[in-house]
């Protein structure tokens, strides 16, 4: 049915974007939001980004678009992709957008039609390495390393760690954000999957998720692990006695993806919301729970380098890299 | 076995009550169970079965590590039960309590307490420089789970031991000069058996579809449950493929687990003999239960020490180490520091009284007792139904739905009735009570296996109806175990998370749900501060019925 859906859709958006292109090409995002009145309607979101975020940009929404009503169905990535698949399988997706942790199900929820296109307000804001064709990055989640406070010789890059002792990493088959580690570091001519058989010939160790990964290290169960920067730092900054390393040649960067469903009741509103998520207020409020903004003109203090995996090339391997993945270190 | 047959004189209560539990079964289990098996075979039959082979070790893992913490839980729970109730160990109510304590808390946070409690960096190894390095690994798996399930089984059994062990029996076993033991291994036990085969198919179950004990202590030591494979499949689902695989795995599960279960009742009540003869007469089990009937005052003193030593040194190490080293965790202001009064923090605690906790509390609340209420309430149309037959069919069907893991159940329960239900509480009450109805029934068949036909039949002899039969007879006798079934379906509604997380909707979210929801990505602090808080509800209200049972009459503690 969306399929369906999608064809006049397609052509509405198209038709509207040739007006665009005709009559408004020189308008710029910016003058176009202060340009028209604030946005209203109902939008219902279906996401897995941690709750103080979405509540952080629900508020900084609230201050410019009061009339824009925003309801969260929040949950861990399975559980939401879960509801998303039973969903389908019954009447369609109660959601008007759905915002991610990893590009991975957002690729198929792509290709089989379920997303409507870009605005182009929505498309110009963001950097094109970190968006599909119907969606886009709002944050960027990096993979870097966390280290016990008392740990000297930490390694200092990817190559290095595959040799280190006391590794611990996050379950690619759990977690998004972990798979991009294996995307990229098995994909990649350096590294390969023989990466993974050296780090389980070093005595790694696989935990299910990066929040796990930074206890065993605080705890001293751990020397080193790969986890995501904003865990790390957070718990730092809790006091615990961890330091963060910023592996190089780079972090492993993934962008936490956001889209529009082409059934939704109000695509307006659901446009209007994507919009925000990418402004630069609404930028500033994922920054500000210590997610790296994916616009690099919005202020953030702790960027560094970073690499990332081809989502594109990835999109149909996992499978085939989680197997390998098991191989190794399945019992 | 002779089955007391209610005569000709038929009213409308037998009908009415079976088109109830009919309706139940089709709209708990066949329904949802149908829809799964249709999806899964929406990918084919061929993946199904590929799938199915491929997750072979899978499979095995779980299976034995079910049994063997199946098993440890009712021997476990069994002696703790017999302990406090049949002698006069020192301190029974608060043995009691702890094992009630023990109850609250799901098996990922129990995991979370054994691992901060015995795990390296933990509480005893912090304290004493000890460690169970084992703990990460199936070992560490069948002890948590039998920990776990150690309570259901301890509740089952003090029921069992109210409703069915006849006191009388064993005291005139004493009087007639067998031992304690004798009287334990040839009365006590052999009348307890279908009690303990039903807490043994509890455990089993909430052992194979426990998810959070092997997703933290497995997949650090490699080792995949059929959960944890479902779960990553699930985590997948975007992918129709992996989207089927999961839901199928978790219909093989189910059936495999019920035919577990059906093969164990079989084997169990095989030699299962017609009590109408040998204990006929009705039994004095009503009321207080009949107090110490083991080591008396003249001898064993040194006897009772011992057992009292050793009922305490299985709580201190399944309920009050591991509640410690939750508390640990929720008080430390990071993970990693020291335990020390600098370093903790009341932070985790208030992420747990956040202001959208309250109606999510309500939720909870009205959740659980309506689940709770509702069980109790089929499981008693139930067994009254099938009065003197085995569990059978009943048993196993209502097996169906307690073998799915969680996940896979408010999958189902949503594509059947997502469409007009979502997001209402009516959904999540329907996936609680298909969940938990097993967890209900078992302890009340179990108790009405109980009744001697004989007490039946002399009610429908003096001229009682099939209704007040069942009312003035059945109802009383079995209301222990009702009390147990209930308290325990209310314990597990109440800190449901996995499926509630996949059904809520705005303004029907339950406290589970929005206290993890607030959390960074599963932050232990905040998930063990969310347990205690539940333990120390479920403390409160249990100690006024402790106090009240210690001063009637030396009985002790009575929650029934």
């Amino acid at each position: 049915m969306p399929r369906q859906r999608l064809l006049p859709l397609t052509a509405a958006t198209m038709s509207a974007l040739l007006c665009l292109l005709t009559f408004g090409a020189p308008v710029t995002a910016q003058e176009q939001a202060s340009a028209s009145p604030p946005p209203a309607g109902r939008v219902t979101v279906y996401t897995s980004v941690t709750q103080d975020t979405v509540d952080a940009v629900r508020a900084a929404l609230a201050a410019v678009a009061p009339e824009l009503e925003v309801e969260v169905f929040r949950a861990p990535t399975g559980e939401l992709d879960a509801r998303i698949a039973s969903e389908l399988r019954t009447g369609g997706v109660g959601a008007d957008v759905l915002w991610l942790t990893d590009p991975l199900s957002m690729e198929r929820y792509q290709e089989d039609g379920l997303l409507a296109p870009l605005t182009p307000a929505v498309s110009a804001a963001v950097p094109g390495a970190y968006q599909g064709q119907t969606f886009v990055g709002t944050r960027l989640l990096n993979l870097v390393f966390v280290a016990g406070a008392d740990v000297v010789d930490a390694p200092g890059s990817w190559a290095d760690l595959a040799e280190a002792q006391g590794v611990v990493i996050p379950d690619p088959g759990f977690a998004g954000s972990a798979f991009a580690a294996l995307g990229y570091l098995g994909t990649t001519d350096d590294y390969g999957m023989g990466y993974f058989s050296s780090l389980k010939d070093h005595g790694a160790v696989v935990v299910s998720s990066p929040v796990d990964v930074v206890n065993g290290v605080a705890e001293g169960i751990y020397q080193v692990g790969v986890t995501l920067d904003q865990i790390g730092r957070s718990t730092m900054e809790k006091g615990a006695p961890v330091q963060l390393i910023w592996p190089e040649p780079g972090a492993i960067a993934l962008y936490s993806p956001a889209a529009v469903l082409a059934d939704s009741e109000d695509e307006e509103a659901a446009a209007a919301f994507l919009e925000f998520l990418v402004s630069a207020d609404g930028q500033a409020a994922i920054a500000a729970t210590g997610w790296q903004p994916v616009r690099d003109d919005v202020p953030w203090p702790y960027a560094g380098p970073v690499v990332t995996a081809d989502w594109d090339e990835l999109y149909g391997r996992q499978a085939e890299l989680l197997a390998g993945f098991d191989a190794i270190f399945g019992d | 076995m002779a089955t007391p047959r209610p005569g000709s004189r038929r009213r409308l209560g037998r009908p009415l009550a079976i088109a109830c539990l009919v309706a139940a079964a089709v709209v708990l289990v066949g329904t949802p169970l149908a829809v799964l098996l249709r999806t899964a075979l929406e990918e084919g039959p061929a993946t199904l079965l590929e799938s199915s082979v491929a997750a072979g070790p899978a499979v095995l893992a779980t299976v034995w590590t079910s049994l063997a913490a199946a098993a440890l839980a009712v021997g476990l729970g069994a002696a703790i039960a017999v302990i406090t109730e049949r002698t006069d160990v020192a301190g029974r109510g608060g043995l009691r309590l702890a094992m009630l304590l023990a109850l609250i808390m799901p098996g990922y946070v129990a995991a979370l307490g054994w691992l901060s409690a015995y795990g390296p960096g933990g509480l005893v190894d912090d304290l004493f420089g000890l460690e169970v390095s084992a703990l990460v690994g199936p070992l560490g798996i069948v002890l948590v789970m039998a920990a776990e399930a150690a309570p259901i089984a301890f509740l089952i059994v003090v029921a069992g031991l109210r409703t069915r062990a006849e006191p009388d029996l064993e005291r005139a076993a004493r009087a007639s000069g067998a031992s304690a033991r004798e009287t334990l291994t040839t009365v006590t036990l052999p009348l307890l058996r279908p009690v303990l085969v039903g807490a043994g198919a509890i455990a089993f179950v909430l052992s194979a579809t426990s998810f959070g004990v092997p997703a933290v202590l497995g997949i650090p030591a490699g080792f995949t449950t059929m959960t944890t494979r479902i779960y990553r499949d699930l985590a997948f689902s975007a992918d129709p493929a992996s989207f089927g695989e999961a839901v199928g795995l978790a219909v093989v599960l189910a059936v495999g687990a019920a035919l577990i279960i059906a093969l164990g009742d079989w084997l169990l009540g095989r030699g299962a003999s017609d009590r109408s003869g040998a204990f006929g007469g009705p039994t004095g089990s009503m009321g207080p239960g009949p107090g110490p009937i083991t080591p008396g005052a003249g001898h064993g003193r040194g006897h009772s020490a011992l057992l009292t030593g050793a009922a305490w040194t299985v709580v201190v190490i399944i309920v009050v180490l591991p509640l410690t080293g939750l508390l640990a965790t929720a008080l430390a202001r990071a993970p990693g520091l020291d335990p020390a009064p600098a370093n903790w923090t009341l932070d985790n605690f208030r992420a747990a009284a956040d202001g959208r906790t309250l109606q999510a509390l309500a939720h909870s609340l009205v959740l659980a007792g309506a689940a709770a209420v509702g069980v109790i309430s089929l499981a008693v149309l139930a067994v009254t139904v099938r009065r003197g037959r085995g569990a059978g069919v009943v048993g196993g069907l209502l097996g169906l739905t307690f073998a799915l893991p969680g996940s896979t159940l408010a999958v189902a329960v949503l594509l059947t009735y997502g469409a007009s239900l979502r997001d209402t509480l009516l959904i999540i009450l329907i996936a609680y009570l298909a969940k938990f109805w097993a967890l209900g029934y078992r302890p009340v068949a179990a108790g009405l296996d109980g009744i001697p036909p004989d007490a039946y039949r002399a009610a429908r002899v003096s001229g009682a109806g099939a209704w007040t039969t069942i009312r003035t007879v059945v109802l009383p006798l079995v209301r222990p175990m009702m009390v147990a079934g209930g308290l325990i379906v209310f314990m597990f509604g109440l800190h449901e998370v996995t499926m509630s997380s996949l059904l809520y909707g705005p303004g029907s979210a339950t406290l589970a749900v929005v206290v993890l929801n607030l959390q960074q990505l599963g932050d232990h602090g905040a998930t063990a501060a969310l347990a205690l808080v539940l333990t120390a509800l479920v403390a409160l209200a249990g100690l006024p019925l402790l106090r009240r049972g210690n001063g009637a009459g030396g009985a002790g503690w009575r929650l029934w």
